[in-house]
Formats: structure tokens, C-alpha cells, sequence
């Protein structure tokens, strides 16, 4: 699955390190920016790239948001949904961004663009309501910023 | 010393204990989930919340996280630790199935209990309930997600305490999930102790699945026999089969938990094929003509070929009213002393092993865990002893570091330094330490006068992989030496009590640990005192120096190497008697019809045993420990095994069917009686204890129930001097 020269590099980040769990994250996001996600047969590579179980790398995928164990689109919309984004129309965009995509939490848009998921608190409470897409965080988001974003995402 | 107060009840505590412990102590137990006191405190389920009236800790805490202090005035009926702990529950029960009629915690389930507690018992939620796929998790734990409520216990026991990595928690929030990457059965040695701590009914007994709810079965506590540890086991029956195992707490020994092997390992007890009536060669009998036979072929051997001709053999799973029946009956006779070991370097090893323990030296399995270094000789944890590996682990956990000696490679949950060294290599390493520490203490006696000369101990002359002694015991206060008995010869476990003995100083108290080939190999010390193995006696079965051969709860015909020869060894006998419990091959073989032998006839006689489950019995396990079982059910054909599973018979009989076996001292202790032409009917449990008290120079006092306590040791016993007759081979 992984390529070989990959391999080899993330081999020797790994070995530069004291203990090879440590590079567990890293490695995981280097793999997911390569492919897009994290497969079961990429996950059980990771496991013994680092020595640990497989099960020991799933426990910090599944507890992680912006790990992805399943295909996603080319971006992913992650929603705030923290206390003071709910206090701040975080219903509205959240249903803005439903119709608008025509997707709903979990889905992936027919064109392979956007995938809708949530967040848990982004610290962006002074900028409520926020989300982030492709590790950039956008806040005081009304209907024509949100068409704006995604507008110049293809 | 903390003196603190608890609902208006004054108490005092040992220094660090946690609040919900302290309370414990004076009888109050405070709702919990998370906390267990072999895992310790997380406050992850907020269930145990106490309010801290007065003292160091003010307000609403959880008292598994608050070490209890001096002053404290603490509340656990104050309102509003009523009130939070009640939208607790509410909270944990917002997922939980009310699948209660078809779940199996039922009767074991602390959900119900501290439901009921808290006071929680309309539900508010209109919304859905998450749910969950189930895993396959193997054949012994079955899986039901739906029903958690993420006290974590099973993934801090799995992964923390146990050290095994292939089950553990997944997700977040709403969506955590207990299991597995993927399906597939627990590699975790210890896995049946999830259905214990689990406190609901997500982690329950796969193979007593649907079998009964606890109030159903008959339950005694009872002693392990899979090994010599003899764990503390809670042991539960129903309709004449053995159901389920669960772990008894005993600190002194187990702890709170025990391995798979005791949990899962009682099919014998309902074995369809157990022998549950006696047979005379191949032909079922009544017992009373089965013991009139044998003890008329027995006088008449003895008269005819005289007493010597005569063997017993019994084993070191069975109980010791059992050894020390057949003790007493090869006496009465004048018979050869009864053997307990089909291998005659396990009996010297075993013996060794009894005779080297002192009451200075012996060591609790619960003492382990407090070690700070322990050296392993010649064990395989996992496969001889499961727990000690699980003690092991704990003690490594505090920071002891633990170092095997093994030729073997052994596989254990915890780090370890592994030295593949032979058993010579092991044996010289072990003097040489001795020695090297023997002459420090000479050295420290003329301290004052000599410390100038002194360049620490002699350079060993042979190449030695292990480091010295005294860099290995530098910070040790409580050194434990584990010995094996199985692996490594006579010569090992002297080095190892010899070790253990010189490595002693004012500020070191080493243990000694031996690891011994059965639940009653101690017993079997003592009883075979004087007596030679099977390995020994076969030689005299094959000239016809021996003629008559009585096996008791022993299968010398599956445990000898050589088949063949041990075959056609007791084919020459006249007459073979097998006792046991289990269908054994040796049972199987005795119980055959004999169309094919030779003549003239010999005579085979099998007198079915009573199980440890069925009759009060004792072991002495590997520490010198005298536990006792208490029965649990009445000996008989399993109702399943009578209906072949469809409903009980509405006939009513007034005996028990398929319960023809006695106990094997009360079967041994008739014989005894028959042959001297003394009255049978009247001999005890009691009667037996009474007896092996004098043999050993011990007062049991309540001769029916012996004290947990008790240890037997060869210093403190009187017995038949144990030395070993033969040299290893």
C-alpha cells in the first residue's frame, strides 16, 4: 500500500525518534494527506511501522476528528459545533450548508468536493459561528461568506 | 494516621486511602462504577459524588479522587450529593437497553443496583438510544455493546493491569466503543475477569450463556485446581452441572482475579463420559461388590506373594484426605509407601522444593506484587502458574525489575529482562552469587578492621553473562526468588533456597517462590515420603515383583512416556484398581472388557471417584497453604445429560441417578477398614483430619473446617523425613 520510498522516509523519522509511538500522529496525517484517508490495510501499516496493535492506532483514529477512516471528499467541512457556536446560528449554517450541498453529516458531495462532518469547539468563540476546511478555520460566517469559501474551492 | 468522619462516624485510616475506601472501612458504601480497588480511581463516572462538609476539601467531590485527610467531615446523604448522583445515573441509564429479562448480569448487575441507589427509576429522555454492532470476541466472553456505560474498567484492566493490547476502547463521546480492531477471540490469558468488573451485562460468561440467573444456581466457595497457586475461586451449579466460575476475592493469594484456565476449566465435572458406576473388569457392579472383590484379591496377593507385591499410586491432584488415606492403608498392610508422581525427577524436585521453604523465606502469591526485583528460575509463568505472571506484572508496574533465567523463550505481559542461559550455566550463576554474597557478610563482620583490603567479591573465573550479585541487589529491599520445578533439577532449587537464604541482611528480605507440578504436589510431598514413583516401580511391575497396582485419582497410562511399555507392564498384572473422578486412559483401560487378555484373568476394578466440586476436599498449595473446598452440588448425571436437554422427567424417583461415586479417602478408608475387619460405616471427614493431625503432629481444632491460614511446612510438620532417594538422571 504505502510506496516504497515513503516507506523508507517515514522509517527514518521514525527511527530518529526515542520511542516509535511517538510518530503515531504523524504518520497517520503524512499517510492521509497521501491518500486521502486512513484504510483498514493503511492503519495495519502504521501499526507496525510504530509497533503498536492495530487496535492501539484505531483507538486514536476514531478518537481524533480529522482523522478519516473513510473516503472522503477532496475537502472536508468540519462544523463547530462548540456551546457558543450553538448560541450563534450554528443551526443556521449548519441547515445553509445542508441545502446548499445537498448533503448531510457523514455524506460526501456526488462530485467528490466537499464532506460534511462536525467539530467539537475550534476556540473560535470571539468569530462564532466557525468551521474549518482543509485545516483553515473561517469565522462570523453568514450565507454569502460561506459561498464565497467554497466558491474558490474546486 | 487520618482521623476523619463519615455520615457522623468517627474512623481512622491508614495514610493515601481514597475517601470511597475509607468509607468502606466503616461499612458505607458509596455508589461506583469506575472505581474498582484493584484498578484504583479515574473519576470518569462521577457516580461515587460525596459532599466535603468540613476540612481540608470543601464541596461536592468525587470521593474516589480525594485522598482521605485528616479533619475531614464528609456527607454522602447531603442533598445535593443525592441530587448529582441521581442525574448521574439518569444520565449513564440514557443509552441503556432495558433488555433486562434476557440479560445475563442478571443478579450479578451493579447498573441495577446503583440505579435503584441513586434513586432514578422514571425515565425523562424521549430521544433515541445509540447503539452498537457486537463483536465476536471468542468462545469465552460474549459481547454487548449496547449495554455499556463507559466506566472504562474493562479497557484499564485489559490494557493497564493485564498488559495485553488487542482490546480497548475506541470513538468518543456518545460513540466510544469497547472491542476490538476486528473480530476475533481475546489473547488475553486473563479476559474472563471482563465478565467480572464489567458492571453491566456488555462483557458476560459466553459458555453459561442463558444457563440460569445467579439466584438459580448452587454456589460454594472453592480453590482452583489447575495449578498449584490454588486461587480462591466462588464455583456455581445447576441442575447437577457445573456452570460457571467466578473469581473469589483473596488477597492473600489472587487478589480479586483469576486466569481462563480456573474460570473455564471445570468440563470435567460434567464429562458425559465420567465414571459414575463401578466395573469389574468391563462389567458394571454395585460398589459394594466392587470393594468386596478387591480387598479379597488384595488379602490374597498379600498372603500368597506377601505385602511387597502390593503398589499405590495417587497424584498430586488429588486432595490431601485422599494421599493420606492411602497412606494410612499401605500402613495398616504393611504395603510399599504409596507413591504420588509418575516421574521420579519430579518427585526429587518437588520434595526438594517442599524441604528448602521455611516460615522465614515462604512468600504468598500477594506478596509478589510488593516485590522490588524479582528473579524468575526456570518458569514459564503463563503456562505453569497464569496469576503469578499476572502478580509479576504488578510488581513491575511499581518498578521492580524482573529478570528470567529460563533456556526457554516465555512469553509475558510485562517488561522483562530475558537471559537464555542452560541449566549448568544456571545452576554455576546461582552458587557463585551465593557464594560472592556469603563471603560480603563475612567481609561486613570485620568491617571496622578490614574495609581497606576489601575490593568487593571475587572475579568470577568463568565467563558469567549475568551481572554480579551485589549490583543487581543494590536498591533491593524485598528480592523475590521464583523457582521453578519442572524445567530445572534438585541442584537449581537448592542454588535458588540457597540464594535466598544468604542474600538475607537487616535491610534486605527476599522471599522464595517456588512453582510446583500440581494443586496438591505439596501434599504429595509428605504423602509419598518413603514411596517411589511409578517410573521406579515399573521395573518391579515387569519382573512380577508387583502384582497388584492401585491407582487413586493417578493415570500413570497416559502420563508415562513409553505407551507401549507401560502397557504391556500392567497388562501382567493381577489385578488393577483405578479410582478416579475423570475417564481417565487409565480408567479406560481398567474399565475395558477383558475378551482380549491373557490368562489366567487378571482383575480390573474402577471405582468412581467424587470430584472437589462434590466433596469437601483440601490442597496445599505451592507456598505451604491448607485450603479447603466446600461442596457445591451433589454428585449425579447432569439433568442435560438424563433428558438429553428437554424437560426434567415428571416421574419422581427418591435416589439421585448416575451418583454411584464416593469420596476417594472414604472408598480408601474402607478398604483400610475391610481388610483390618474394623467397622467401615463410621469413618469421617473428621475421623480422616484426626488422623493426619497425629501423622503430622498438628492441632486442627475444628477437624470438619481448617483455617484458610494454615501453612504446612516440612519445618513446622512432623513427617517421614523427605529426602531424595535417587539421583537425578
Amino acid at each position: 500500500m504505502i510506496p516504497d520510498d515513503l516507506k523508507e522516509t517515514l522509517q527514518r523519522q521514525i527511527a530518529a525518534t526515542d520511542h516509535p509511538r511517538e510518530q503515531v500522529m504523524d504518520v497517520v496525517f503524512i499517510l492521509q494527506d497521501r491518500f486521502g484517508y486512513l484504510s483498514d490495510p493503511l492503519l495495519e501499516e502504521v501499526a507496525a511501522l510504530v509497533g503498536m496493535t492495530p487496535l492501539e492506532v484505531e483507538e486514536i483514529a476514531t478518537f481524533y476528528e480529522f482523522i478519516y477512516r473513510k473516503p472522503v471528499g477532496r475537502h472536508v467541512i468540519h462544523v463547530c459545533d462548540g456551546v457558543v457556536c450553538w448560541m450563534l446560528e450554528y443551526q443556521s449554517v449548519l441547515d445553509y450548508l445542508r441545502s446548499k450541498l445537498g448533503i448531510d453529516y457523514g455524506q460526501t458531495t456526488d462530485d467528490g468536493r466537499f464532506t460534511l462532518l462536525p467539530t467539537c469547539c475550534l476556540g473560535y468563540c470571539d468569530r462564532a459561528p466557525a468551521m474549518m476546511i482543509d485545516r483553515k478555520i473561517y469565522g462570523r460566517l453568514t450565507p454569502e461568506r460561506i459561498d464565497e469559501i467554497l466558491g474558490k474551492l474546486r | 494516621m487520618p482521623k476523619l468522619m463519615i455520615d457522623d462516624r468517627k474512623i481512622e485510616v491508614a495514610p493515601g486511602v481514597k475517601v470511597i475506601a475509607a468509607a468502606e472501612q466503616a461499612g458505607i458504601v458509596i455508589p461506583r462504577f469506575c472505581y474498582h480497588p484493584a484498578l484504583g480511581s479515574v473519576g470518569a463516572c462521577r457516580l461515587c459524588a460525596v459532599k466535603f462538609l468540613d476540612g481540608p476539601v470543601r464541596g461536592l467531590q468525587m470521593s474516589c479522587m480525594v485522598e482521605a485527610r485528616d479533619g475531614m467531615v464528609i456527607s454522602s446523604t447531603d442533598d445535593e450529593a443525592v441530587d448529582f448522583r441521581r442525574f448521574v445515573i439518569e444520565l449513564l441509564m440514557r443509552n441503556h437497553p432495558h433488555d433486562c429479562p434476557v440479560c445475563d448480569e442478571g443478579g450479578y448487575c451493579l447498573l441495577q443496583d446503583e440505579t435503584i441507589a441513586g434513586g432514578h427509576a422514571m425515565r425523562r429522555s424521549m430521544g433515541k438510544k445509540r447503539t452498537h454492532r457486537d463483536q465476536y470476541i471468542g468462545e469465552l466472553v460474549q459481547h454487548e455493546m449496547n449495554r455499556c456505560i463507559q466506566c472504562y474498567r474493562c479497557q484499564r484492566f485489559y490494557q493497564d493491569y493485564c498488559g495485553y493490547r488487542d482490546f480497548g476502547v475506541m470513538g468518543s463521546a456518545s460513540r466510544v466503543y469497547f472491542g476490538r480492531y476486528a473480530d476475533g477471540a481475546l489473547e488475553n490469558p486473563f479476559s474472563g475477569n471482563l465478565i467480572d468488573i464489567c458492571p453491566t451485562g456488555v462483557l458476560t460468561d459466553k459458555p453459561a450463556r442463558f444457563k440460569g440467573r445467579r439466584w438459580d444456581f448452587q454456589r460454594a466457595p472453592s480453590i482452583c485446581i489447575h495449578c498449584s497457586l490454588g486461587c480462591s475461586i466462588t464455583v456455581n451449579a445447576r441442575y447437577r452441572e457445573l456452570v460457571r466460575v467466578e473469581a473469589r476475592r483473596n488477597d492473600d493469594i489472587n487478589g480479586h482475579f483469576i486466569c481462563d484456565r480456573g474460570r473455564y476449566g471445570f468440563a470435567f465435572a460434567n464429562h458425559p463420559d465420567r465414571p459414575r458406576q463401578a466395573r469389574i473388569n468391563g462389567r458394571d457392579t454395585s460398589y459394594e461388590e466392587a470393594i468386596q472383590t478387591t480387598t479379597q484379591r488384595l488379602s490374597e496377593i498379600a498372603r500368597t506373594l506377601g505385602p511387597d507385591s502390593i503398589a499405590c499410586l495417587s497424584s498430586s491432584r488429588a486432595g490431601v484426605e485422599t494421599q493420606m488415606s492411602l497412606k494410612f492403608l499401605t500402613r495398616s498392610q504393611g504395603w510399599r509407601q504409596p507413591g504420588c508422581f509418575v516421574d521420579r525427577s519430579e518427585q526429587n524436585s518437588v520434595t526438594a522444593a517442599v524441604g528448602r521453604l521455611t516460615p522465614e523465606r515462604v512468600v504468598s502469591l500477594g506478596e509478589i506484587e510488593k516485590a522490588d526485583l524479582i528473579l524468575v528460575i526456570g518458569v514459564d509463568p503463563i503456562l505453569e502458574a497464569p496469576m503469578l505472571a499476572l502478580a509479576m506484572r504488578q510488581a513491575q508496574r511499581a518498578g521492580a525489575g524482573i529478570i528470567i533465567l529460563n533456556p526457554q523463550p516465555v512469553s509475558v505481559p510485562f517488561a522483562y529482562d530475558h537471559r537464555p542461559i542452560s541449566p549448568d550455566d544456571l545452576c554455576s550463576t546461582l552458587q557463585k552469587w551465593t557464594r560472592s554474597i556469603s563471603s560480603q557478610t563475612r567481609t561486613e563482620s570485620h568491617f571496622v578492621e578490614k574495609h581497606e583490603e576489601y575490593r568487593g567479591p571475587e572475579t568470577p573465573s568463568v565467563p558469567c553473562p549475568l551481572p554480579p550479585v551485589d549490583s543487581l541487589l543494590q536498591n533491593s529491599r524485598r528480592p523475590m526468588i521464583v523457582c521453578g520445578t519442572n524445567i530445572v533439577g534438585t541442584a537449581i532449587i537448592h542454588a535458588a533456597a540457597d540464594l535466598a537464604r544468604d542474600i538475607h541482611s537487616d535491610c534486605r528480605f527476599p522471599g522464595l517462590f517456588y512453582v510446583l507440578p500440581g494443586p496438591n504436589a505439596f501434599g504429595a510431598a509428605f504423602a509419598s515420603a518413603g514411596g517411589k514413583s511409578f517410573s521406579d516401580i515399573l521395573p518391579d511391575i515387569e519382573t512380577g515383583n508387583i502384582k497388584a497396582l492401585i491407582l487413586v485419582e493417578a493415570d500413570p497410562i497416559f502420563q508415562f512416556p513409553d505407551q507401549e511399555r507401560v502397557k504391556n507392564a500392567v497388562k501382567q498384572l493381577d489385578l488393577l484398581v483405578v479410582l478416579d473422578y475423570v475417564p481417565s486412559r487409565s480408567v479406560g483401560f481398567a474399565g475395558q472388557s477383558l475378551a482380549e487378555m491373557v490368562s489366567p484373568a487378571p482383575l480390573h476394578v474402577v471405582i468412581p471417584t467424587l470430584t472437589h466440586f462434590e466433596t469437601q476436599a483440601s490442597f496445599i498449595n505451592q507456598e505451604g497453604r491448607l485450603q479447603q473446598t466446600t461442596p457445591v452440588h451433589v454428585n449425579g448425571l447432569p439433568m442435560s445429560q438424563l433428558t438429553g436437554g428437554k424437560h426434567p422427567p415428571r416421574k419422581f424417583r427418591s435416589d439421585v441417578p448416575g451418583a454411584g461415586a464416593r469420596a476417594a479417602w472414604q472408598v480408601l478408608s474402607e478398604l483400610e477398614a475391610v481388610l483390618s475387619s474394623t467397622p467401615a460405616d463410621s469413618i469421617t471427614f473428621a475421623d480422616i483430619w484426626y488422623r493426619i493431625g497425629l501423622a503430622w503432629n498438628i492441632s486442627v481444632e475444628n477437624r470438619t473446617e481448617i483455617p484458610g491460614n494454615l501453612r504446612i511446612l516440612s519445618t513446622t510438620v512432623e513427617s517421614e523425613p523427605m529426602t531424595e532417594h535417587y539421583r537425578d538422571d
